[in-house]
């Protein structure tokens, strides 16, 4: 049931956040996407912020789906605890992986 | 519909399979001549009276109140002794008739339900009733009952058990019927083990594992709607103690006339 929060959950924070994405990405000026623009952007400490839940909630979401799918499958439903680990090890190490590169981001 | 039009003869092909002598399953065709009114199941007794005794099926009361002779009929789980032949003919004069699937096939079209049996005991499907009994009859205010949507009407038949994709995956998770039947225990007033359900329900095999698919709707013959149903012990699970608390109230006064 845990899982299943979990996907609810990130699945509206992902609406949030994917809405905020796609207007300042897409439907504001400049309206073409370069380096510098991404990197104007990502050194602001507000969107560092952002991007960094933007980041978690994706990870989240996608991890607790694939858990749902994987576990869907008799075999793999009797190692769940195992997989459930491995997936928490998983958002982790690529949330630090992902929130160090958008940290680093400076003009 | 023209009298010839009911009376002309179809291909009934039937999905045989003998586990002594058959290493898989095979199509096996027969000609029926259809009268009015006649139903997947005479088409049935039809055959094995008639031309091949050894066809093999399920059936009991042929009145759509046993659910033993549920099958696989030209791609849908459904009951045959409900079903009129007229009804499923193809256009190239022929209905496609096997077992349940996602079962292991004992012969032809009877399967093997313990998984089903199984997990539907695990809900603990009987009635848990309060320990002080009133002499007169338990009290249902009418929303009380149509909260229920008729599932009280299941004939445990498993055309939705085995018509569910995760099943077809997992034989853990508790099913679409044990489901329906903990979500009318749990909305019974007279239960005293909503809580002891909703946990059950709640585990890795519950209710978080239905896809919400809905093939147990399109399945059910008698028209119920256990996604509805595990919708709504999703919700219900959320908030269990509430729950619970409100149910043991609610049964204190099970015996006194409802307000109008
Ligand atoms: S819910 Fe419908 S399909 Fe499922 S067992 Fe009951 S009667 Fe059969
Ligand atoms: S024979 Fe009883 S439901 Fe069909």
């Amino acid at each position: 049931m845990l899982t299943f929060k979990l996907q609810r959950w990130s699945a509206i924070a992902l609406l949030v956040f994917l809405t905020i994405h796609m207007i300042f990405m897409h439907y504001v000026p400049p309206f073409h996407i370069s380096f510098d623009v991404v990197q104007a952007r990502l050194s602001t400490p507000t969107w560092k912020i952002i991007d960094i839940l933007f980041l978690f909630s994706v990870l989240v979401h996608a991890m607790a789906g694939s858990y749902q799918v994987i576990t869907d499958f008799e075999s793999a439903f009797n190692y769940r605890k195992a997989l459930a680990w491995a997936s928490v090890i998983i958002v982790i190490l690529a949330f630090v992986y992902g929130a160090k590169t958008i940290w680093a981001f400076q003009l | 519909m023209s009298n010839n039009d009911t009376q002309r003869t179809v291909t009934v092909r039937i999905q045989r399979f003998n586990p002594d002598v058959d290493k898989k399953p095979h199509m096996q065709d027969y000609q029926v001549k259809m009268w009015p009114g006649m139903t997947i199941l005479d088409a049935l007794h039809e055959i094995k009276t008639h031309q091949d005794g050894s066809v093999t099926y399920r059936r009991s009361c042929r009145h759509g109140i046993c659910g033993s002779c549920a099958m696989h009929i030209n791609g849908r789980n459904t009951l045959a002794c409900k079903t009129p032949i007229i009804n499923e003919v193809k256009k190239n004069n022929t209905v496609t008739i096997g077992p349940l699937p996602y079962l292991p096939v004992i012969k032809d079209m009877v399967v093997d339900r313990t998984s089903f049996w199984e997990q539907y005991l695990r809900v603990k499907p009987w009635l848990i009733p309060p320990d002080d009994i009133p002499e007169r009859e338990f009290r249902m205010s009418q929303e009380e009952v149509d909260a229920l949507h008729d599932a009280e009407a299941c004939i445990m038949c498993g055309a939705c058990y085995s018509s569910c994709a995760v099943i077809g995956l997992n034989k853990k998770y508790l099913g679409p019927h044990a489901l329906l039947k903990a979500f009318l225990r749990v909305l019974d007033p007279r239960d005293t083990a909503p809580g002891e359900r909703l946990e059950i329900v709640s585990q890795a095999d519950g209710v978080a594992r239905c896809h919400t698919i809905f093939n147990c709707i399109d399945a059910c013959p008698k028209g119920l709607n256990p996604t509805q149903a595990i919708e709504t012990l999703r919700k219900l699970a959320q908030k269990r103690q509430k729950y619970e608390e409100a149910k043991a109230e609610r049964q204190k006064h099970l015996n006194e006339p409802i307000p109008s």
